[in-house]
């Protein structure tokens, strides 16, 4: 999971947030209660009580002896936690001191005549006063609170704790939020690799918030789209079907006539003919551009064997070109293994050797050459045509272009095989590109080399291939 | 006179059925065929088709891949439980899926729609070749575990019968009368489906394979037949590298 994922930045973000709200709560109510560690100054009732506290004190150790006093500074010790010294009017110690801090609380008192109040590191308030008792005598009294007040130090554990518990629930948001976001891309990725049925709103249970409307509208779309792919498909059918019945019947009429005719209707008939044919292929093209492009296309995933693929095709290529003075030629053929459709590919390569024979003047040679380098199998079709102007080579893959209107309809061509031939090749994840070299127009077609690419090697299945192992079987 | 010689044509006549939903089409190709000593008779659905095709009076069937209700394959794979009648396929041109199905089907030939009358005329008469050829009395052909009876036109391999078409058995006895050899896919089209090979024609490759499927791998890892590209296959002797 990187951190550009809306679930870790929502995560980050809502935690974040929480972590610096508790952290900053108790910054604030740290620092406005240690700003003023003098309980009498902040809080006057608190003063008020520590004044009595001092007071009913002195008067039990006053009244009541010593052995009162020592009771009731148990009490208090057990009670509330508190330690309770006295001191007489010159400092000295009638009951305790319980620390030195008590101690030396008592001197200052005994020395300014004011009450004093001291803050410990450990958080605990030391505070005394000079009492005079009602029977006159002057005492000094003081006391060690065990937790006069608030926390005086940030609580660590309890701000961890709370960071924690927060991030939990930022994690179970930032899910909540995000997981039908992950649904939805599920059934965007499958609806777009060619499953029409994907849907959402199943996967989203009862929510009824914006994401699940979204999936709805998601959904609502998906429908839309295979309906339209779906009647697209029909439609490519019965236009195949539509467009070729006249044409198949067309061609027996044709014969019919040729049979009842004389030789001077010949020539007109035979063009006819031609004219068929060309309409059949232009049929076939457009029906195999537009399949291709609808995505109404599914591409097999066979281990298709390049090398005899190509020879295959040159050999064909080298039926019709004869007769025209012309000749395809392999340069270089390495066994190259690639994943696709068979009869796509053939196609392709096909559309474009034939489109450089088409240009190669009567004499010439079509350089085909085919080879893999790291990953991808490289094809190249050298033709020693006219080429084609360097501002044009990249439209030269469009429907129906032409670099030059008449030579191009005098050469035959529908200006498909190479846009055929283009979008095959990306549908199996290749490019294809056009250069001009010094002799003609190249095609270099790149193809991604299936992971078995490369063939066992000869001389292995040579040594497997025993007669030994045959004499068994 | 008129009236004679239009007999003594019928009597020529050979008898085709013709599987196709196009009327038209079916009517124009009767027309056309009659000129050529065919006997076209036409049926415009799957089951009806069907059951004429069972009937066994027809010496080839052309079936219309691309038919209503029920599809050409289907008539096909119907047909072939009951019957050896030789099937030429029409498939819809750019479908090699059907063509290869319909060839694994054990349809004869294909031919590729909308076609020239022509070539059709051709592919029914190579196909009437084949079939017509009169059971040879040749001596049966022993290599390895492969034994081939051409009086009866059977196969064994390793002892079990082996089901082959009528083009996949020309082709392999093409094959063992010269194990070891290279053949080219121009003699063996010519040899297997009695036409010569056209551009662009892959069906010799489609039996080829269907071949090599039916009959399997020497011990289990060696192909029988192998592609040499360029040339054409080779029918490998046991313990063979070309």
């Amino acid at each position: 999971m990187t951190l550009r994922t809306l679930f870790v930045k929502i995560f980050l973000c809502f935690w974040l947030a929480a972590a610096l709200l508790i952290v900053s709560l108790n910054v604030m109510l740290w620092v406005s209660t240690s700003s003023e560690p003098n309980p009498e100054k902040r809080r006057g009732a608190f003063g008020e009580a520590l004044n009595l506290y001092a007071e009913s004190a002195v008067q039990v150790y006053d009244r009541e002896g010593r052995q009162a006093f020592g009771q009731y500074v148990d009490r208090s010790r057990k009670d509330a936690g508190t330690e309770i010294d006295l001191f007489d009017g010159k400092g000295d110690p009638i009951a305790g001191p319980s620390s030195p801090d008590t101690a030396k609380v008592a001197q200052e008192i005994q020395q300014s005549g004011e009450h004093v109040s001291h803050l410990t590191s450990l958080g605990r308030l030391t505070w005394g006063r000079p009492v005079i008792a009602p029977s006159g005598k002057s005492y000094i009294f003081v006391t060690r609170l065990r937790q006069p007040y608030v926390p005086r130090q940030l609580p660590l554990t309890g701000v961890i704790f709370t960071i924690l518990a927060s991030g939990l629930i930022a994690f179970l948001l930032a899910r909540y939020l995000t997981s039908p976001v992950k649904k939805l891309q599920t059934a965007v990725q499958s609806f777009a690799a060619g499953n029409l049925a994907a849907r959402v709103t199943p996967e989203l249970g009862n929510r009824k918030d914006e994401l699940a409307e979204l999936g709805r509208e998601f959904d609502h779309m998906a429908e839309r789209i295979q309906a339209l792919i779906n009647s697209q498909k029909r439609l490519l059918a019965d236009i195949s079907h539509e467009l070729r019945s006249p044409l198949a019947r067309l061609s027996v009429a044709l014969e019919l006539a040729r049979k009842n005719s004389n030789e001077k209707a010949e020539p007109a008939l035979d063009r006819i003919e031609k004219e068929g044919e060309r309409l059949n292929k232009l049929v076939g093209q457009l029906l195999a551009l537009t399949r291709l492009e609808s995505g109404a296309e599914k591409i097999s995933s066979e281990t298709v064997m390049l090398e005899d693929l190509v020879q295959q095709i040159v050999d064909d290529a080298n039926y019709e070109a004869k007769p025209l003075h012309k000749e395809v030629i392999v340069t270089q053929l390495q066994a190259c293994r690639v994943i696709g459709s068979p009869e796509l590919l053939r196609s392709a390569i096909e559309n474009v050797i034939r489109n450089a024979v088409r240009y190669t003047p009567a004499a010439a040679e079509v350089e085909v050459c085919l080879q893999w380098k790291l990953d991808t199998a490289e094809l190249t079709v050298t033709d020693h045509g006219p080429g084609v102007p360097e501002s044009e080579l990249k439209n030269i893959f469009q429907p129906f272009y032409r670099v030059s209107e008449a030579r191009e309809r005098s050469s035959g061509g529908a200006g498909l095989g190479l846009s055929i031939a283009d979008r095959t090749v990306k549908l199996h994840g290749g490019t294809i590109e056009a250069s001009n070299t010094e002799s003609g127009l190249r095609v270099t077609i790149h193809l991604p080399l299936a992971p078995n690419h490369r063939p066992p090697d000869a001389d292995s299945s040579h040594a497997a291939f025993s007669p030994a192992s045959l004499a068994s079987g | 006179m008129l009236g004679q010689s239009s007999a003594k044509i019928r009597e020529k006549m050979i008898p085709i059925l013709i599987i196709d939903d196009d009327v038209e089409l079916t009517k124009l190709l009767e027309e056309y065929l009659q000129g050529e000593q065919f006997e076209l008779t036409a049926a415009h659905d799957g089951p009806g088709g069907l059951e004429k095709a069972l009937s066994n009076t027809y010496s080839v069937v052309v079936l219309d891949v691309m038919l209503p209700g029920m599809s050409g394959l289907d008539v096909l794979k119907q047909l072939r439980q009951k019957s050896s009648a030789p099937v030429l396929m029409l498939t819809a041109r750019g479908s090699e899926l059907d063509r290869i199905l319909g060839l694994e089907l054990g349809a004869d030939d294909y031919l590729a729609k909308p076609f020239n009358p022509r070539e059709l005329v051709a592919r029914l008469r190579a196909i009437l070749r084949r079939t017509n050829n009169a059971p040879s009395a040749a001596a049966p052909i022993h290599i390895a575990d492969l034994e081939l009876h051409p009086e009866s036109r059977s196969v064994t391999c390793g002892g079990k019968p082996v089901t082959l078409t009528g083009a996949e058995f020309d082709l392999l006895y093409t094959f063992l009368r010269s194990p070891g050899k290279i053949i080219s896919r121009e003699d063996l089209t010519q040899a297997a489906l009695g036409r010569p090979m056209s551009p662009m024609d892959r069906s010799i490759d489609v039996h080829v394979s269907n071949l090599r499927r039916k009959l399997g791998t020497y011990d289990g890892n060696h192909e029988r037949i192998k592609a040499i590209r360029g040339s054409g296959y080779i029918y490998l002797l046991p313990g063979e590298q070309p």
